[in-house]
């Protein structure tokens, strides 16, 4: 082969790279004057990969994404929490947006948005000013858009006022083309 | 009343087509839109569920500021073979997973939707009275009854446009007989509660309101 890339070493090209998170584009950015920012940590993702079994409490100050196994509490009230699609928790799940693609069997609570995935299970209760529950996915439980009661009270982030109940964001995001979606019913009608 | 009489040419012309063969579309609701007088007192309502966890539906009832259990007993419905003959009938146990035990609750609303069509009498009889108790004097009970010979052999998907419209999905063209519950036996089988609404639509479909018997709530 003509043209071949340098890997590093110890880099495998024929497999994919594991999704990296997010991080501030430090490098890029141009050179500011002022005194260097502390550490955002609020750009962080954590990540919990699918062959690790965590039993206990799980708490942090940053994002997590949970692909592995999770048994005990995730208590993230100010961050978000993925449980993706190979995730499995048993536990009460607490965060800012909480997003579940993998299976849930818990309580959630999240104190602006709970979105479930088309992938997604939840059996127990979602406590949130918003939920999105997209076509496909399974829940057995609870939904109460009450925003007080989101992610304990802590009432970080919501906008939505006690009794308002929010807005459930609509249920077929990214998903408007969907044959048999409510908006083409709807529209068909 | 004319309603409840044995059909006429017309309507066993209908008979003859079924659900099934209909495109997903959307029917005007008499029965919902009286559901909804009840959602506008402005009281945050219990409403149950009984169909699957539809995102369009969730964020409809949103706007009234209900509190939603979901319990999907469509799911289990499909999921099991047709209750071909008296034998293959589901006891009193199978019901009992599909309420929370956990949280005690007392729901205002229950949305059976067309459940009620994929039970033999006697398991109707049996989930409702295992939902009783948690219905107080007032519940609201709305279900779809299919006056045709034949049903779609899975649920309908029932999706709330608006206040007076629901979309039906029907997801496949296999059928199965239809129990064809009249309104007298209804009354005998919801034991309990007493029909407050009923409206025979066009397409074959009886919709009802059920309301839980004794004194209300203030």
């Amino acid at each position: 082969m003509a043209w071949k890339r340098d890997d590093p070493p110890g880099t495998n090209p024929q497999q994919p790279e594991p999704p990296s998170p997010p991080r501030p584009l430090t490098a890029a950015a141009p050179a500011a004057p002022s005194a260097p920012e502390p550490p955002r940590r609020s750009g962080e993702r954590a990540t919990i990969g699918p062959s690790i079994f965590i039993k206990g409490d799980l708490a942090g100050e940053e994002d997590l994404v949970i692909e592995g196994r999770v048994e005990g509490k995730v208590d993230l009230k100010q961050h978000n929490v993925t449980i993706g699609k190979n995730g499995r928790v048993k536990a009460d799940v607490f965060g800012r947006v909480v997003t579940v693609e993998g299976e849930v069997d818990g309580n959630v609570f999240a104190a602006e948005q709970a979105v479930l995935r088309q992938s997604g299970a939840v059996r127990g209760n979602i406590t949130s000013p918003r939920v999105t529950l997209e076509d496909g996915s399974r829940f057995k439980g609870s939904i109460d858009m009450d925003g007080s009661r989101a992610a304990g009270g802590s009432g970080s982030g919501s906008s939505s006022s006690p009794g308002s109940s929010g807005k459930a964001a609509a249920a077929n995001e990214g998903q408007a083309n969907r044959p048999g979606s409510a908006a083409n019913v709807a529209n068909a009608g | 009343m004319s309603w409840f009489s044995s059909p006429g040419s017309r309507e066993k012309k209908k008979e003859q087509r079924t659900l099934a063969e209909t495109e997903p579309q959307v029917h005007r609701s008499l029965g919902l839109a009286a559901l909804f007088e009840e959602f506008r007192r402005g009281r945050k309502l219990q409403v149950l569920d009984l169909g699957p966890a539809l995102g369009s539906n969730v964020e409809f009832l949103s706007q009234y500021g209900c509190k939603i259990y979901i319990e999907d007993l469509f799911a289990a419905l499909s999921a099991r073979a047709p209750a071909g003959g008296e034998g293959d009938e589901a006891g009193p146990q199978f019901f009992e997973s599909f309420l929370p035990a956990s949280e005690p609750a007392s729901f205002d609303v229950v949305l059976a939707w067309d459940t009620f069509n994929y039970l033999t009498r006697k398991e109707l009889g049996h989930f409702m009275r295992h939902l009783s108790p948690f219905c107080h004097p007032g519940t609201l009970v709305f279900s779809l009854i299919s006056i045709l010979k034949t049903i779609p052999a899975q649920p309908i998907r029932f999706r709330i446009i608006d206040e007076q419209n629901l979309a039906y999905e029907i997801r496949t063209s296999a059928t199965r007989p239809a129990p064809r519950f009249v309104p007298a036996e209804m009354n005998d089988l919801l034991r309990g509660f007493r029909v407050d609404r009923s409206f025979l639509l066009r397409h074959g479909i009886q919709e009802y309101l059920f309301v839980k018997e004794g004194e209300r709530r203030p």
